[in-house]
């Protein structure tokens, strides 16, 4: 059987033939045993591929369906609206946001930029004052940070042989 | 103009980061400081005189009057005291018996710390005392020897 043929038995299955070319098809098959059985698959193939095809049910109505469709379209199409600030927030909100960086900048100046010494402390937080001595003095390693102050008391010549060590006078 | 929220929204998280900041430097002044002193003498020779229970000094003592300008090679420990300063009290703290610390507290970093002798106030200093600094007062002490009050802060 050739491919023609087998066209022609598919196209008669499914009506498409004019009725001379039908009748001269239908006469084959009635002596051609093998183009009968192929009409007679094709035949059980449709019916099988009929019985399977998916129905789609709606959960709801079809007019309400199309209008939810209708509506998101319609939502989407719509341009964003933007929102409008109020003349005073928005007047205040251009004052605060220079306001706080100003702020923000002030505070860091005075915590960052606080004179400081090599051991943090201001120039003039570092006072001496000798009482009864002005023979001290005093050596700072500011690398070691260690501060000496050596005083002249108790003077050599007013400390008695008998004084016990480590003692001041 | 619209107002870009998230630079606002930084600026106030940095505020209130700088804040705490401050805000924990300013506890951090107001709250007791501890401290430490130690009366140390000072000579060439090896070892305290006899009879004298003078112990070694500690290592980092050591280390700190290592680079002082002092012609003594041996340090010993005579005493030890540990205090707190409370900010605007003075604290009067005995070295020996006749002489102690007044240490008061300012406020901010700074110290006022008085050595007083017999009664007599030697010397008065108004410093800053980190953790990590020490602070050394001294003087000529008999038999060509010298003694030291080391003050240094413990948190």
């Amino acid at each position: 059987m050739d491919n023609e043929v087998e066209l022609k038995l598919q196209a008669l299955l499914d009506g498409e033939l004019p009725t001379a070319e039908a009748n001269d098809v239908t006469s084959l098959l009635a002596r051609d045993r093998a183009a009968a059985a192929l009409v007679e698959e094709l035949r059980h193939t449709r019916a099988a591929l009929a019985g399977f095809e998916a129905e789609v049910r709606l959960p709801e109505s079809r007019d309400f369906f199309w209008s939810k469709i209708e509506r998101d379209i319609r939502r989407l199409e719509r341009p964003a609206r933007q929102p409008v600030a109020s003349l005073p927030l928005a007047l205040l909100r251009r004052f605060l946001v220079p306001a706080s960086a100003l702020a923000v900048v002030i505070g860091a100046g005075v915590v960052l930029l606080r004179p400081s010494g090599p051991s943090g402390l201001t120039p003039a937080a570092e006072i001496e004052t000798a009482v009864a001595d002005s023979g001290a003095f005093t050596y700072r390693d500011y690398s070691a940070g260690t501060t000496l102050v050596w005083v002249s008391y108790p003077a050599d010549n007013e400390v008695a042989q008998d004084d016990e060590m480590g003692t001041v006078e | 103009m619209r107002v870009k929220v998230m630079p606002a929204t930084g600026l106030v998280w940095f505020s209130i980061a700088l804040l705490l900041l401050a805000r924990g430097e300013a506890r951090a002044q107001t709250a007791e400081m501890k401290f430490q002193a130690f009366l140390l003498w000072g000579t060439n020779e090896g070892k305290p005189p006899e009879g004298k229970p003078y112990k070694p000094i500690e290592a980092g003592i050591k280390e700190k009057l290592k680079d002082l300008p002092l012609k003594w090679t041996n340090w010993f420990e005579v005493n030890r005291v540990t205090f707190g300063a409370p900010l605007g009290l003075t604290k009067e703290v005995p070295i020996s018996e006749k002489c102690h610390l007044k240490v008061k507290k300012l406020a901010g970093r700074e110290l006022e710390v008085s050595l007083i002798g017999k009664g007599k106030e030697v010397v008065k200093r108004t410093q800053a005392l980190p953790k990590g600094e020490v602070l050394v007062l001294g003087g000529n002490a008999p038999n060509a020897t010298a003694w030291l009050v080391v003050m240094r802060r413990l948190d």
